[in-house]
């Protein structure tokens, strides 16, 4: 995708032609996006760039070339951009000796809020990441998963438009992951952008409304996962039926010019199927159902994140 | 014309800036202060004022003897009782003018002359004291041979040793390495630390920031070397009698010096701390940039004029108040060290120091605006 100059939005996060060097070690290269609001999952291997890009798009790195925006704001623009983004880094960003709620209120302070309201909304902050407990103890003795929450919650303090989040559930237990997860989906909810870095794909493929594929600095692919899915041509694409004569459907489906395999499953109450146009192949069943054969489901099997990631970037560091 | 509302959002901007800078303060005082990587320059603050302490202690332990011996004459005695006395008189004429004396030495010298004939020299030493200065007269024979004055301390020589710490260790060292230590840390330690995205990821103007930290590193430099001055100056004046130090004080611009002392320290903090501040986020080694620096402004003597103005001992020197003379037969090159060859008026001074801050705080501004935090490789 190329943005011309005048097409930069101001209701997206936009990347235009971005490059990052560091030195001769190549961060992230001719990047082209335009980040929609809702969740939107960085995936890809350690030292893909997907930190690199969040550091990009929050102007604690400058790109090499290219421009970014911010819902129409500069990143070179602290001052405006940060008012509208927060920014939960993978590394401890607190200073010595203060407290869960010192460090909150100090960061409020810092960005210019009055006491009065610091206060308040520091403490709004703490109870969004269940943290009022330990708010009054010294950071340094915090747990991993405190240290976590308490810099979701320096992220979320000042209510930002943009949430940038690397690596945001690494270090919570299950209940934790499941509170955040829904903390983020309402923020999305209410048209927030959630930018979410992770290495958990079965958990991007829940939270997420797009994904960006980045491999060795590159976008390989962006947009809705079925979207992406869809795009890649060189796997066939996976569908699971379950139906009462699946041996029959099997053999009506091997005519079709489309189909690659049919696997029948176990229990013999369905089939996986291969084919190379699951469009074709939508139309070819509704012909076949009404031919008497019972269909109870039909549901894509390979258009999770898992898959699509398996297909453009390989196996490589997958969490599943 | 200006607009309304705009002068409307330039204020609320301000407003919100200096909220910003006093958080920013606030929050580094808090390490400044209580930083144990920071005790040594506590130290070095300190340094002067315990050699001051020392020097009052060893001092009055004379001046005591002294008093005591005045005390014990057979009359009291000025200073100027104590000049009249020449060589070539006689024990009766110095009895005469000075009183029995009231320590005396004697001892029989036994003198051999040609043809091996010895003969007899009595030698007495008197030792005479006004309360401050003592008086060491040799008698040969009833004849005044030597005159010996040891003058007392008195504020006015014991200022240009005091200026003399100041200019050549607390402005040269102590506050030197001071600021170097707190404002080289405002960055730099923070980036060891990892902890500068905290500012980083606030919506604050990175130069507001920095002007933020240069305030809270200035007001804890000043703070430290300011109440070490006035200690020194303290110390300094321990050891005089009331009336000694009410003189000085009050009618030899003592205050006037001591007051002097403090601007230059506050200013010594203002030039050196702008100019750490910058090298804080130039280099990453402190040591590099330190060590250039110290040799600058100790080469700053034999600078051509135009390169002598990007300084800060400079301007320093020129306003210090007590004038350092050079001891005869003090080398040419040392004696240019010491002597302030080239010197500026205090306005020109002040000035000039402002204006080598206020680059340097330039360069800072650019600088923070172009720093990266890369949280992969920092």
């Amino acid at each position: 995708m190329n943005f011309p100059a005048n097409a930069l939005g101001n209701d997206r996060i936009v990347f235009e032609d971005v490059s990052k060097f560091y030195g001769e070690i190549l961060g992230v290269n001719r990047v082209n996006l335009s980040i929609p609001p809702g969740i939107t999952s960085l995936v890809g291997p350690n030292g893909s760039g997907k930190t690199t890009l969040m550091n990009l798009m929050t102007g604690l790195v400058r790109p090499t070339r290219g421009r970014i925006e911010v819902l129409g704001y500069q990143t070179n623009d602290p001052e405006h951009l940060f008012a509208i983004l927060g920014y939960s880094t993978q590394f401890d960003a607190f200073p010595k000796g203060l407290t869960g709620f010192q460090f909150l209120y100090s960061y409020l302070r810092v960005s210019g809020r009055n006491p009065h309201t610091a206060e308040q909304m520091a403490w709004r902050a703490i109870e969004r990441v269940n943290l009022v407990e330990a708010s009054q103890r010294n950071i340094a003795g915090y747990s991993k998963g405190m240290r976590q929450r308490i810099r979701l919650a320096q992220a979320l303090a000042h209510d930002p438009k943009v949430l940038v989040l690397d690596e945001p559930l690494n270090g919570l237990d299950p209940l934790a992951r499941s509170e955040m997860i829904a903390l983020f989906r309402a923020a999305a909810t209410q048209g927030c952008y959630v930018i979410i870095s992770s290495h958990i794909l079965h958990e991007v493929d829940v939270i997420s409304d797009q994904v960006i594929l980045l491999s060795n600095g590159y976008v390989v692919a962006e947009g809705q996962i079925a979207t992406v899915r869809g795009e890649i041509q060189e796997h066939p694409t996976q569908i699971l039926i379950r139906c009462t004569r699946p041996r029959e459907l099997a053999a009506k489906m091997l005519e079709d010019e489309h189909t690659i395999e049919v696997t029948i499953h176990k229990d013999e109450k369905g089939l996986l199927l291969k084919t190379r146009d699951a469009d074709g192949f939508y139309l070819a069943l509704n012909r076949m159902a009404l031919n008497g054969i019972d269909i109870e489901s039909i549901a894509p099997a390979d258009d999770d994140v898992l898959s699509v990631y398996e297909y453009l970037i390989g196996n490589e560091e997958v969490v599943r | 014309m200006t607009n309304p509302t705009t002068n409307r959002m330039t204020s609320g901007m301000a407003r919100i800036w200096w909220a910003q800078i006093r958080a920013v303060i606030r929050l580094e005082m808090k390490k400044t202060f209580f930083a144990r990587r920071g005790l040594w320059i506590y130290l070095v603050a300190a340094l002067p004022v315990f050699l001051f302490m020392a020097y009052a202690m060893a001092t009055s332990g004379r001046q005591h003897q002294s008093a005591s011996l005045a005390r014990r004459g057979e009359k009291p005695l000025s200073y100027q009782d104590l000049l009249a006395v020449k060589p070539g008189m006689t024990r009766e004429e110095v009895v005469a003018i000075l009183g029995r004396p009231p320590v005396n030495f004697h001892w029989t010298e036994n003198r051999t002359k040609e043809a091996n004939e010895v003969i007899h020299v009595m030698h007495e030493s008197y030792h005479y004291s006004d309360g401050q200065n003592d008086l060491f007269v040799g008698l040969a024979d009833g004849k005044v041979e030597s005159i010996n004055i040891h003058e007392g301390y008195n504020p006015g020589q014991d200022s240009i040793m005091f200026a003399g710490v100041f200019q050549f260790f607390f402005l040269r060292l102590a506050v030197f390495f001071g600021c170097l230590g707190i404002f080289m840390n405002l960055f730099r330690g923070e980036i060891l630390d990892r902890s500068l995205h905290f500012y980083f990821l606030a919506p604050i103007r990175r130069e507001v920031l920095m002007v933020g930290k240069f305030l809270a590193g200035l007001l804890a430099t000043c703070t430290i070397f300011v109440t070490s001055e006035l200690l020194q100056t303290v110390a300094f004046l321990w050891h005089f009698s009331p009336s000694t130090r009410e003189v000085y004080l009050y009618h030899n611009h003592g205050l006037e010096h001591a007051a002097v002392y403090v601007g230059v320290t506050v200013l010594a903090c203002v030039g050196y701390g702008a100019f750490f501040l910058v090298a804080g986020m130039l280099f990453r080694n402190p040591i590099l940039p330190a060590a250039a620096i110290l040799i600058w402004e100790a080469i700053n003597p034999f600078l051509p004029g135009i390169l002598k103005q990007i300084s800060v001992i400079y301007y320093l020197k020129s306003l210090c108040p007590v004038e350092i003379p050079s001891p005869p037969g003090t080398p040419p090159l040392l004696a240019l060290l010491i002597s302030n060859s080239d010197p500026v008026s205090a306005p020109v001074a002040v000035v000039g120091i402002v204006i080598v801050a206020l680059i340097a705080l330039y360069a800072s501004s650019v600088q923070v605006r172009r720093m990266e935090i890369n949280y992969t490789t920092e």
